[in-house]
């Protein structure tokens, strides 16, 4: 079994409009042009997992009051199995306007969502029972009002007394603490600002510097985004991988595949951290390349293995600290 | 042949033997069920906990054919006895019985042992016996009402 974690998890309602116009009533007349959708990091990738073959794969976390029993239907479409601790308030909705003529994109993103501290408990004893038979757990996303910034320390602490690896791919002050916990690989994301471990990322040295820091904090191996590239911490090396002819068509769901990517090459192949990442990236890139948010199957990401290239990046060290 | 795995419930909603009366109730509430299976730290499939077996230790036996009047005293009795029970173990209260099936069972077997033992659920569990999910009457249902359009 493999287990993603999704303590902060949306609806995700879309609406695709001719011109997105401010001030005007609009009317939607076909259901096409609406999408409503199970969101959240870590469920994505859930969802990209199953696509790629996977009977067992579960998501971990909370849902809230009514709405969390139609997400719950919703996240069962897609086979994954549901593991929910289900709070009394209302669980959170992602708006996206997405104008047509001229291109828009405008995106209210809603975080009001709150658990109350026996909420915390609750999820914490189903954790532990809850991962007993996963070969790999992925902890991923935002957390809720009301959460501790020490919740992903203590799953992980749960992870390793049971004897499993995690992937984390967290922000802020939940990634910082989460560290000391030493997981086996670190994806930050940006959130808000461009900021990672309170370190601004403007030039490559310093997306260079965030990938140090992390490992110097305890990652075993950190993946660094960096702009449309990724920056490969290895143990001892780093790396640069980049696609050839990258044409971006679409801004959603290219992170998920990339981590359901990663997880499924060393569940099938063992622990080859270039190897994985350059299948993650080749997932990616068949994603941000369509419309579609998810991907098909196994062998399209086979088909853009070719684009993705991996190079050793020679890096003075001492230059940047 | 068609199968569980196609209309189950992936779901681990479930409660451990140890919970209390009162965090049961809560969980049936929320989630919508009057029954949830119960299961151990391993998540190994234990029995049933049924709203009914909660009901029964609370509701006073006569209050099914109580008159409007004396509906309200009755109630207040309900109300004290749950008082009492809310901070027990649900094992006290739970069925332990094990009827369990398998992702790879036929439907046709699930009618037939859904409708023997008079449940509303059937829980799914892999070959250690642990939880992976249930199927409800109404996709039983479901199952039927497929099997008899294909049929025509």
């Amino acid at each position: 079994m493999i287990t993603t974690v999704t303590l902060n998890p949306a609806i995700d309602r879309e609406f695709f409009v001719e011109r997105d116009n401010i001030n005007l009533n609009q009317y939607i007349y076909h259901e096409q042009n609406i999408k409503v959708t199970p969101g959240g990091r870590g469920l994505l990738s859930a969802i990209n997992l199953k696509k790629l073959g996977y009977a067992d794969v579960q998501n971990i976390g909370f849902v809230g009051g009514k709405q969390g029993l139609f997400f719950e239907k919703m996240v069962q479409e897609y086979g994954v199995t549901t593991n929910y601790v289900y709070t009394e308030n209302e669980m959170r909705n992602n708006i996206f306007v997405i104008g047509k003529n001229p291109v828009t994109y405008t995106h209210y993103n809603d975080y009001t969502y709150r658990v109350e501290p026996n909420d915390i408990e609750v999820l914490l004893e189903r954790f532990k029972r809850g991962i007993v038979d996963s070969d790999l757990v992925m902890i991923a996303g935002s957390v809720p009002e009301g959460i501790n910034f020490d919740i992903y320390q203590k799953l992980i602490q749960i992870c390793h007394q049971e004897g499993k690896e995690v992937y984390l791919h967290a922000s802020g002050e939940e990634l910082n603490r989460a560290l000391k916990e030493e997981p086996q690989v670190v994806a930050p994301y940006f959130r808000h600002i461009n900021k990672i471990l309170d370190i601004r990322t403007v030039r490559f040295e310093d997306y260079y510097r965030v990938g140090r820091k992390l490992q110097e904090a305890g990652a075993v191996h950190a993946i660094v985004p960096y702009h449309n590239k990724q920056l490969l911490f290895d143990k001892r090396k780093v790396y640069i991988l980049s696609a050839k002819n990258f044409r971006q068509r679409n801004l959603l769901g290219a992170s998920d595949a990339y981590h359901a990517a990663f997880f499924n090459y060393i569940f099938r192949n063992g622990f080859d951290f270039v190897e994985a990442n350059r299948h993650a990236g080749a997932a990616a890139l068949a994603v941000a390349e369509r419309k579609e948010i998810f991907l098909e199957d196994r062998a399209q990401v086979e088909e853009n293995l070719a684009r993705i290239t991996i190079e050793e990046v020679e890096v003075d060290i001492d230059e940047f600290s | 042949m068609s199968l569980v795995k196609k209309y189950m419930m992936r779901t681990l909603n479930s409660v451990c033997a140890n919970e209390n009366v009162a965090e049961v109730i809560k969980l049936m509430y929320k989630i919508e069920a009057s029954v949830l299976p119960v299961v151990d730290k391993d998540n190994k499939f234990l029995g049933t906990i049924y709203s009914e077996n909660i009901l029964k230790n609370v509701i006073p036996e006569q209050y099914g054919v109580l008159k409007v009047h004396k509906l309200l005293p009755e109630v207040n009795q309900a109300v004290q006895n749950l008082q009492e029970i809310k901070s027990r173990e649900i094992k006290e209260y739970m069925s332990p019985t094990k009827i369990a099936i398998r992702e790879t069972d036929s439907m046709n077997n699930v009618a037939e042992i859904m409708l023997e033992n008079e449940e509303s659920r059937l829980y799914v569990v892999n070959h250690e016996e642990k939880l992976r999910g249930y199927i409800s009457r109404a996709d039983l249902l479901c199952y039927l009402l497929e099997m008899e359009e294909v049929e025509k």
